[in-house]
């Protein structure tokens, strides 16, 4: 009787908890999410529509015409592809230095370890300063080129010993084996350590590939030409004037919105820059936040 | 340690050097990195010079030897930054925002954690992990255009608020409510993020407690308590170190993206300071004055983080 008792207030207790979980988390994703929809409707939405308000997470009055300038009329291409060069090259450079330097270091035998170890971890407590470092770029003559949004990221310390890390949870019979066999040091990484290595790599190469992607500061601070905008300054341009539009932050405009056509408003121009930004994220995260939940677990494990 | 024999130092260099010609192309591969480390980490040290300086960028023919020639100064500049009311007014509003968002913002993702390890179907919790986390992937651009078109003058906010007669809100000018703009949007942002922190800790706690309880008749509640908590304390204390290590170093880019010159009063942080005293007003000294302060500060905190984690963790942060 009383053991049946328990079992029913267990259940009780247990069945409370997960509704109240689920509310919550419900809440919490729609407000993750319906912001993302408001943003996407908007973008396609009839222009007179959007300035009354009257867009919440549905499009009113469909038009693909804000799109289409946004596309076309503005630099949005140019910036998208001055994205995807950073990003790729980048991310490929990064991943070069960030495994060839892991390796030597992972292995307790190599003589010089902890000096070198020493110095990534000096670099990474002490910061010279936005300035020095823009100093710097200025003299080696890569001001507003790929190459002074590719020089900051191109060994980030915090990724190098994740995967350093990784490496040193290997098994070492494999490695030593090859040695037996024959294979050199350099051999020994591409052919055995490296495909014994690909979840660790795939995460890492996605927090390169994020943090060119998303980097705003150093594409605004290293490159002044409108040739060389990246996407993220580009978006930023583009919600700047609209909102010195809708806010009078600037000048005496206030338009409500300036209105390029009936159906393109500056309101609804942020919205379709923002999406056509959005877009390339969420395409690609279904494919990759597999890889981003294991990294947050390797990362954590060991950092 | 008095087992420990010393080894001659002519050994040691001759073990290196036997070492050495066995590995070559291990010291081969150090090489790319320690290039992009030399040219981006430690010749920018050399620049801190500027801070004792009158630093003159046209000098020389590149701005890295017009730091050889401009004339030293001392300490003018820091004289000059310490004394300015700029310098109290960022610092403050540095420690302001980074500690707003310490407070308010740090146990959120914990509680969303321990909700996410009650929904026991997989699928359920994958979908709700999933939604939660994906403001994580998106720059501070976009989610600044996101929140633009959410609560500028003619976002979705203000036409529900204007709706109902009452006035619209300047969310991202008034100078009352924009610290709160920047915590809301930073939680918005990063709490998924950190709740995959803790639910991998969550996960790791061993499931023989759980039952161990339950035979005991412990509730949901007690569960919590009296296990899950304790079992994830460690990188409770991590996060909160780190988090606190690195005030001074987080929060530019949103506040540089966010902010406009209606608030500086309240939101203008040391190293947004930095940027429009460098870029804007050229003052390149006192900028890397106050860059320099930045980082001797910020050095400290984190060796200081570090050596807690240390004593109450074992662990070192890096």
């Amino acid at each position: 009787m009383k053991k049946n008792q328990y079992a029913i207030l267990q259940d009780t207790s247990e069945k409370v908890s997960h509704a109240i979980a689920v509310v919550v988390l419900v809440l919490l994703a729609l407000m993750a999410i319906l912001p993302c929809l408001h943003v996407i409707s908007k973008s396609i939405s009839h222009g007179t529509r959007v300035t009354a308000g009257e867009v919440l997470f549905w499009p009113v009055g469909v038009q693909f015409e804000t799109i289409d300038y946004v596309l076309n009329k503005t630099a949005f291409w140019n910036s998208l592809k001055n994205s995807l060069i950073v990003t790729s090259l980048g991310t490929v450079i990064a991943m070069f230095t960030t495994i060839t330097t892991a390796y030597p270091l992972s292995k307790p035998s190599f003589k010089g370890r902890k000096l070198f170890t020493l110095l990534y971890v000096i670099s990474m407590v002490f910061f010279g300063g936005i300035v020095p470092a823009y100093m710097v770029v200025r003299t080696i003559g890569i001001l507003d080129t790929y190459w002074a949004c590719i020089l900051p990221f191109a060994i980030v310390q915090f990724n190098m010993f994740i995967v350093k890390n990784y490496f040193e949870g290997l098994p070492e019979s494999v490695e030593e084996s090859a040695m037996i066999d024959g294979a050199g040091d350099v051999r020994t990484l591409w052919s055995i350590v490296v495909p014994m290595s690909m979840p660790v790599i795939a995460t890492v190469s996605l927090l390169y590939a994020i943090t060119y992607w998303n980097n705003y500061f150093h594409a605004m601070m290293y490159t002044n030409s409108s040739d060389m905008r990246t996407i993220q300054l580009y978006l930023y341009d583009i919600i700047n004037n609209g909102q010195a539009f809708a806010e009078n932050l600037y000048s005496g405009w206030n338009t409500g919105g300036a209105a390029i056509s009936a159906n393109v408003t500056t309101e609804g121009m942020v919205a379709a820059a923002v999406t056509m930004s959005m877009v390339p994220i969420v395409a690609f995260y279904p494919f990759v936040q597999r890889f981003m939940i294991q990294g947050i677990t390797v990362g954590s494990v060991k950092g | 340690m008095k087992d420990v024999k010393r080894i001659p130092i002519r050994t040691k260099v001759h073990n290196f050097f036997v070492y050495f010609r066995q590995h070559p192309w291990l010291y081969i591969m150090l090489i790319p990195g320690l290039f992009f480390l030399c040219v981006y980490k430690f010749w920018p040290l050399y620049g801190i010079k500027m801070a004792f300086q009158d630093y003159n960028i046209f000098l020389g023919s590149n701005p890295m030897e017009a730091i050889a020639l401009s004339p030293w100064v001392g300490l003018k500049h820091f004289r000059k930054l310490f004394a300015s009311s700029n310098f109290l007014r960022v610092l403050s509003n540095t420690l302001i925002i980074n500690g707003m968002k310490i407070v308010i913002l740090f146990p959120i993702p914990i509680i969303v954690a321990i909700l996410l390890n009650e929904i026991r179907r997989r699928n359920a919790r994958k979908l709700l992990q999933t939604s939660i986390y994906i403001p994580y992937f998106f720059s501070w651009v976009v989610v600044f255009g996101i929140f633009y078109s959410l609560l500028g003058t003619y976002g979705i906010v203000n036409g529900l608020l204007s709706g109902l007669g009452i006035e619209r809100v300047r969310f991202f000018t008034d100078q009352k409510i924009f610290r709160w703009l920047l915590v809301f949007t930073e939680g918005w942002k990063e709490v998924g993020y950190n709740a995959v922190i803790y639910l991998a800790a969550i996960t790791g706690i061993d499931v023989g407690l759980y039952e161990a309880a339950k035979i005991d008749g412990a509730n949901k509640w007690r569960l919590t308590w009296h296990i899950t908590l304790p079992g994830i304390l460690p990188t409770i204390v991590l996060m909160l170190i780190l988090k606190v290590g690195y005030i001074l170093d987080t929060g530019f880019e949103q506040v540089l993206v966010f902010y406009n010159a209606a608030v500086y009063d309240v939101a203008d942080i040391i190293q947004t300071y930095v940027y429009r005293l460098s870029m804007g007003k050229m003052d390149f000294s006192m900028s890397t004055a106050l860059g320099l302060f930045n980082s001797v500060v910020a050095f400290v905190l984190i060796i200081g983080a570090n050596t807690v984690s240390k004593r109450l963790l074992n662990r070192s942060i890096w």
